[in-house]
């Protein structure tokens, strides 16, 4: 029933983010032999960086010297990434403020069921779609490696889908609390797109605290280790992001 | 709070920033009869139904609905298992069909028939596979009309349910009210300001102005209750200043003065003492009894 609903609502948006991200995520591996073609051609030293840009540039081509950094520098670090947050704001837009501007949400609050449900049942199938985005693309890594010659272990792709489930979750509860507060689809997604840029500039400035390291698993791609603390950090804030989206909807007049 | 009350509001006061648009509304519907909630554009009819649904918050005082606390959010939905609702625009699902939305809508209700869905499928004419941001506005009605009337409802509420429509429409929307209500167990509480349908389907009837009860009954009451006195003088009315209780308003034209009461014997014993010519009582009718009433509040 509520299920159906939230399903109904979100397919389009939660397939097309499926798509894209898997068709991305494939492209990456062919784009793999042509880098190997054209990073020699370049010529750039990356044995004594002198500035930060040099260096980024001298880690940057280090990486993608082999497949797996290729494919973390490429499809974890850029683009599973920032398509990801992407998609998670997308599918975490809408609810029931959103419906009052169509007219429905007063149908739908005339259901036997508590605005505490209605918010579930939707975050609920949101996480559940934010997870299959994040977990099903990296998975075409190892289907699709040996196609060029190429190895990716289905663990790594586990352990990656999960880094980028946790900060994709995240941003998703944004969006979703910020769909509380505002009954159109772009404010919320402006203002969380927004709180992304934020989010990358502090990176860039405290790299240690960075969300996007943790999203992109950058930690178990050098140590093997998973970002433990970046989950917990995540949930916590997805939980008081959603436990606040939940307050915030039920004082709401309709 | 009495089994007896379909629904019952005490002092409900709601304001949004600085309108009060509910102003402590003491309202009560007897579970079993039909009652007409009118009033004007912006009386506060809407804002009634969307606090007794839970939908909007008082801001002071209680509502309850077949015995619940409108603003017990848990107690409430349970609750809405027993209640239809028709909001004004209608406004449904438009991403499903009209056989999705029935299916979407019957699990929520135990006591679904779908005995009267067929019934109504055929009566509205409402075609399962059409999608409903197809329909017309009429149309949508009846489909809205179908999900409320096939849950077992005790209690339907419906918003301005023929707002928008044709007459012949309308007329079809009410005749299927009645029609069902015939064979239930069930109240109706319907806005409108339509008088002429609250005198063809109800049986009771409250009158809401600026967000408080200014008339509420069984219609038959109302009927006897409000009466026109009307005293014809040899010469020019007199200016009279009649202070017997019940008087709503006392108008003077030429030789006539006309007195609305609700308690007529109170003003005929006034009017005796101006000794007219002649005196007539007449019944009014509720639009009479609407419009007076709306314009003692002014």
């Amino acid at each position: 029933m509520l299920w159906q609903k939230a399903w109904l609502e979100t397919r389009w948006r939660f397939i097309s983010a499926l798509v894209i991200l898997t068709i991305m995520t494939g492209g990456n591996v062919w784009d793999y032999l042509a880098t190997q073609r054209l990073l020699p051609r370049l010529g750039i030293s990356t044995a004594q960086p002198s500035t930060p840009l040099e260096g980024y540039i001298a880690d940057a081509i280090e990486l993608q010297k082999d497949f797996r950094g290729f494919i973390f520098f490429q499809t974890f670090r850029q683009n599973l990434t920032q398509m990801g947050v992407l998609f998670a704001v997308l599918l975490g837009c809408g609810g029931l403020l959103a419906e009052a501007k169509k007219g429905s949400a007063l149908f739908t609050l005339s259901l036997p069921v508590t605005r505490r449900q209605l918010l579930g049942v939707r975050t609920a199938t949101g996480l559940a779609q934010c997870f299959a985005i994040a977990m099903i693309p990296p998975l075409a890594l190892p289907l699709l490696a040996p196609a060029i010659g190429q190895q990716f272990s289905i663990v790594d792709a586990l352990a990656h889908g999960l880094c980028l489930f946790f900060v994709a979750a995240l941003f998703y509860s944004l969006a979703a609390f910020l769909s509380t507060m505002f009954g159109d689809f772009w404010r919320p997604m402006l203002i969380a797109f927004l709180v992304a840029c934020i989010a990358a500039l502090a990176q860039a400035l405290a790299p240690e605290f960075g969300l996007f390291r943790v999203m992109s698993g950058e930690a178990y791609f050098r140590n093997g280790t998973l970002p433990w603390m970046g989950f917990v950090t995540t949930a916590v804030l997805a939980s008081a992001l959603l436990y606040s989206a939940a307050e915030t909807l039920e004082r709401r007049d309709f | 709070m009495s089994d007896r009350l379909a629904i019952a509001t005490a002092d409900l006061w709601k304001r949004y920033d600085d309108v009060d648009a509910l102003s402590g509304l003491n309202l009560q519907v007897p579970a079993g009869s039909i009652c007409g909630f009118l009033g004007r554009n912006g009386a506060g009819k809407t804002t009634t139904i969307k606090v007794l649904l839970g939908m909007a918050r008082p801001t002071k005082g209680s509502a309850h609905v077949l015995g619940v606390a409108a603003d017990d959010a848990t107690a409430a939905a349970a609750a809405r298992r027993r209640i239809g609702f028709v909001s004004d625009e209608k406004d449904l699902y438009d991403y499903m069909t009209v056989g999705e939305i029935i299916a979407f809508t019957r699990p929520f209700f135990p006591n679904w028939s779908t005995e009267l869905e067929r019934k109504y499928l055929s009566k509205f004419e409402l075609t399962p596979h059409r999608e409903i941001k197809e329909l017309s506005r009429g149309t949508r009605t009846k489909l809205a009309l179908l999900l409320v009337l096939c849950r077992g409802a005790e209690l339907l509420i419906l918003d301005e349910p023929t707002a928008g429509l044709d007459p012949a429409m309308a007329e079809d929307v009410l005749q299927a009210l009645v029609g069902h209500m015939a064979g239930e167990q069930m109240t109706i509480f319907f806005s409108s300001h339509q008088i002429s349908e609250i005198d063809q389907i109800a049986d009771h009837v409250a009158i809401i102005d600026r967000g408080r009860l200014v008339v509420a009954g069984a219609l038959d009451d109302i009927r006897d209750r409000y009466q026109r006195v009307q005293l014809v003088f040899a010469g020019h009315a007199p200016q009279a200043d009649l202070r017997a209780p019940g008087i709503i308003r006392v108008q003077r034209l030429g030789r006539v003065l006309t007195i609305l009461t609700n308690d007529r014997e109170a003003a005929l014993a006034e009017a005796r003492a101006l000794s007219p010519a002649s005196i007539d009582v007449a019944p009014v009718t509720l639009k009479e009894i609407f419009l007076e009433s709306v314009r003692t509040e002014e």
